[in-house]
């Protein structure tokens, strides 16, 4: 069993982990997304989805009550056996490298659509790579203090986002339900990728210093996220037309184009810039949880080993190959399927699981 | 046992002999080619008795020697004592050669007396030594003029004069086979954490070399990450600022021989603090912090912006700026990176040939540096003005920062940013940025968080971080040190209707 001790995070780190992979790269797409399922009413389904997330955060956090003082992997081995702890490693690896993956190439291609066009990606990748590298080495504590940082370092960034309300039109958003609800029940389906990464949670539970108030901490995650979704896809939908929302394919940056001040003449370069950071957040959480489910796998108490082997081939590998913009809408969209699977569907079977376990063998104890 | 200690250095376990001529010969053999030291033979006259009297002459202090050294061994007649008769403060018993050599090349003269198996120990240093002075790198308006001198007891003395409480201890430690400097950490007992006084005592027992000559010497064998850019000790010069740490929890090391004091655990933003920030009115205190952390990034950040912008980015410039930049390029035959590193070059050997000559010249080359170069490369085409702007404004925003090493830090970190600003424009510096933050949170101090106050965040740290808020709300200890006593202070002010 591995110590926890010196390792612990704060609540407020917790939250800050689990909504910074959250909001990270999906925001930029959002409000395209939902337009186009659900036109203007796409906010609704983003209230449907948040509410779905919560029961998926919440059952997580209950299935690690059982076992609070080890990850996932461990309950697993110790209800179940040791096979399904490894394979639930070896699967959960490879979902976290998927969400990763995602994640460093989606801000490659945005970085390169707005600020490098001529830079190669297998340049571009190691460079991201290197501030990773300086954070994740130092475990699980650096990685939390360093999103913690990021979320009060942006918190001025919504503050910009108001400027544009000056042109804002409200009477795009009327008629509500405009549609019916059907759309707006399809929309929810476009929900699901950006509230990805509770799952985190499986992992990280044990380093929480207050696990009593874990609950209390995806709910408050969950509800940050879904609130700076709320805010800047009504914001990008008073701004653009019902029909423009279609057109853009990040309205999140087009949408600051509107912004003028006197010493600057386009902020959005700066802001895609500084949004590098909270692009940061998807990918620097999850490089630590690959190398650490590698690590648990291989019986190892350093990430270091699985951290440099995955950072070398991820530099070496995007030499030879890196997706093109089609080929990453496809790998987010499959996210989408496999996402609901691991994070939604998993989570209540698994609770589901647990509570009838723990009743049969209550069944059985009793005489 | 470290091979380096020679075959001539090594211990001599052996005991002073009771006989004088035995330990005449010894000494002889002991300190060959030594000029500088002086053998005074003597008769004692209160017990009649024969004696020698050794010193290095300079270490001395020679009225010390003749008045209460030799006046009352020669004259004093009385009852036969225990104690000889001399006047001086202290007087050590030693028993071994080991010892005596030491006490010896430390300043003491040595009294060997027929028939005792011991040699005394009197004290009666006294070398070259200068006057107290303000200190030369940080100096303050409003705190005392009193800065640390060349001698580890003084200094002590220093520091002991703003604490005058019994819980201020010093722990003394020996380090370096050859220089045997004399380390002394001082802690408040009922304050300071003693985990980390256990760890800088550890380290510094931990460290076997020939000699320290500087604190800065022993700063880097005991700093948590040597490979950094960023100081994680603190050295000062001022026993005020030596003595408001203590207080706060923290541990000062003093080398003897040195005159800069050791600071321990401290925070990234300790190195943004000032002594005269306590005296000042606490607004103003709260203003120059502020622009202190403007002043580091701009330092760090402003010729990477510039190179970024120009190089990358133009399309952000305002039309008419933009314009007026275009005017100024236009002239310039290199790319911003080389003109940016030509006049950053320049700015740095302009700063180093200003410190190594002697003030009148210094001042000559700042008037030659600036004015000269400055308005000569622009109208020659070599550089625009903007850039001339740029740079002025880095380096006198670098002045700005009180602490020396991280005036340091940031000038090389200025460098390796505007290669990454050439290249990546403002990707390059983001991630530059992002690099810096995760290494500063990374770091350790001592053991403990070098980025507290803002990661981890301490919230009830920041009133003296960022801004200082006024001293009487000031009634705990920062965090980050873990002290045993949090509480410093009580209501210190008349509240409402009291008065």
């Amino acid at each position: 069993m591995k110590s926890y001790v010196g390792k612990q995070i704060t609540l407020f780190q917790f939250i800050a982990i689990i909504s910074g992979s959250q909001v990270s790269v999906a925001v930029l797409s959002l409000p395209k997304r939902l337009a186009e399922a659900a036109d203007t009413d796409g906010w609704i389904a983003l209230i449907i989805g948040w509410g779905l997330s919560l029961i998926a955060g919440l059952s997580i956090v209950h299935i690690m009550k059982f076992h609070p003082n080890g990850n996932l992997f461990d309950l697993l081995s110790e209800y179940i056996g040791k096979w399904a702890g490894k394979l639930a490693a070896l699967l959960f690896a490879l979902y976290f490298l998927y969400l990763m993956y995602d994640g460093l190439v989606r801000t490659i291609l945005v970085t390169k659509t707005w600020l490098l066009p001529t830079t190669q990606s297998f340049i571009l990748m190691p460079l991201l790579l290197i501030p990773a590298y300086s954070i994740v080495r130092h475990g699980i504590r650096n990685v939390a203090r360093y999103a913690e940082l990021v979320i009060w370092m942006s918190l001025w960034i919504p503050i910009i986002y108001l400027f544009t309300l000056k042109h804002a039109h409200w009477l795009y958003l009327l008629p509500i339900v405009k549609n019916g609800w059907m759309p707006v029940l399809a929309a929810v389906k476009s929900t699901i990728y950006p509230m990805l990464g509770m799952v985190e949670i499986f992992v990280i539970y044990p380093h929480l210093k207050y696990k009593q108030y874990a609950g209390k901490g995806i709910v408050i995650a969950n509800s940050i996220t879904a609130l700076l979704y709320l805010f800047v896809t009504l914001t990008c939908y008073v701004y653009f037309s019902p029909e423009e929302n279609k057109l853009y394919n990040d309205p999140v940056i087009s949408v600051l184009k509107s912004i003028e001040f006197k010493f600057i003449e386009r902020i959005e370069v700066p802001f895609i810039a500084f949004y590098l950071f909270i692009f940061s957040l998807i990918w620097v959480p999850t490089i630590y949880l690959v190398s650490f489910c590698t690590a648990w796998l291989f019986k190892q108490d350093s990430i270091i080993v699985p951290l440099r082997v995955l950072i070398i081939s991820i530099a070496i590998g995007t030499y030879f190959y890196f997706p093109t913009y089609n080929v990453s809408t496809y790998l987010a969209n499959t996210l989408n399927s496999v996402g609901f699977i691991a994070e939604y569907i998993f989570p209540i079977c698994m609770l589901s699981f647990l509570w009838l376990s723990k009743l049969w063998r209550k069944e059985r104890s009793s005489p | 046992m470290p091979d380096y200690k020679t075959e001539q250095n090594k211990p001599h376990s052996d005991c002073i002999s009771s006989d004088l001529q035995h330990n005449l010969a010894k000494i002889q053999q002991l300190f060959t080619e030594t000029p500088d030291m002086i053998t005074r033979h003597l008769t004692i006259k209160q017990s009649g008795r024969q004696a020698v009297l050794i010193y290095i002459d300079g270490l001395n202090d020679k009225a010390a020697i003749n008045d209460d050294v030799l006046r009352p061994l020669q004259q004093e007649l009385g009852e036969d004592s225990q104690e000889i008769a001399v006047t001086v403060g202290h007087v050590g018993h030693l028993s071994s050669w080991e010892q005596a050599e030491l006490a010896f090349f430390q300043g003491n003269s040595l009294l060997f007396i027929d028939g005792e198996e011991q040699a005394y120990a009197l004290d009666t240093k006294g070398w070259p030594q200068r006057n107290i002075e303000d200190p030369q790198l940080e100096s303050s308006l409003k705190g005392a003029h009193q800065g640390f001198l060349e001698s580890g007891d003084l200094n002590i003395a220093l520091i002991r004069r703003y604490i005058p409480h019994r819980g201020l201890k010093i722990k003394r430690i020996m380090v370096g086979e050859r220089g045997r400097t004399i380390v002394s950490i001082m802690y408040i007992e009922d304050i300071a954490n003693e985990k980390y006084m256990a760890e800088l005592e550890r380290r510094i027992r931990q460290i076997k070399v020939d000699a320290i000559i500087n604190t800065g010497e022993l700063c880097e064998f005991i700093e948590d990450n040597p490979f950094s850019l960023f100081p994680q000790l603190i050295t000062t010069e001022r026993p005020d600022t030596t003595a408001s740490q203590l207080l706060q929890g923290r541990c000062a090391v003093v080398v003897d021989r040195s005159p800069n004091v050791l600071i321990a655990p401290v925070t990234f933003m300790s190195f943004f603090q000032n002594i005269d920030d306590y005296s000042s009115r606490w607004t103003i205190a709260t203003f120059l912090r502020l622009l202190r952390m403007f002043a580091f990034i701009t330092a760090a950040f402003l010729p990477a912006i510039y190179i970024s912008v120009v190089s990358y980015h133009f399309e952000i410039i305002p039309l008419k700026l933009l314009l007026t930049l275009g005017e100024s390029r236009g002239q310039v035959p290199f790319p911003p990176f080389v003109e940016a590193i030509l006049m950053e070059t320049t700015l740095e050997l302009l700063r180093e040939a200003g410190i190594r000559l002697p003030a009148p010249v210094g001042q000559t080359v700042g008037i030659v540096g600036g004015i000269v170069i400055g308005q000569a490369v622009v109208q020659a085409g070599l550089i625009s003005n903007v850039m001339v702007i740029v740079v002025a404004f880095t380096a006198i925003s670098s002045f700005i920062l009180p602490n020396y090493d991280m005036v340091a830090a940031v000038r090389l970190i200025r460098f390796i940013l505007m290669i990454l600003a050439s290249m990546f424009g403002f990707v390059g510096l983001v991630i530059g940025f992002m690099t810096m933050f995760g290494h500063i949170i990374a770091l350790k101090s001592l053991g403990t968080s070098y980025g507290s106050p803002i990661a981890p965040v301490r919230l009830a740290d920041l009133k003296d971080t960022l801004i200082r808020v006024p001293l009487w709300l000031m009634d705990k200890r920062p965090l980050s040190t873990a002290p045993k006593q949090s509480k410093r202070q009580r209501q210190s002010r008349v509240q409402g209707d009291e008065e």
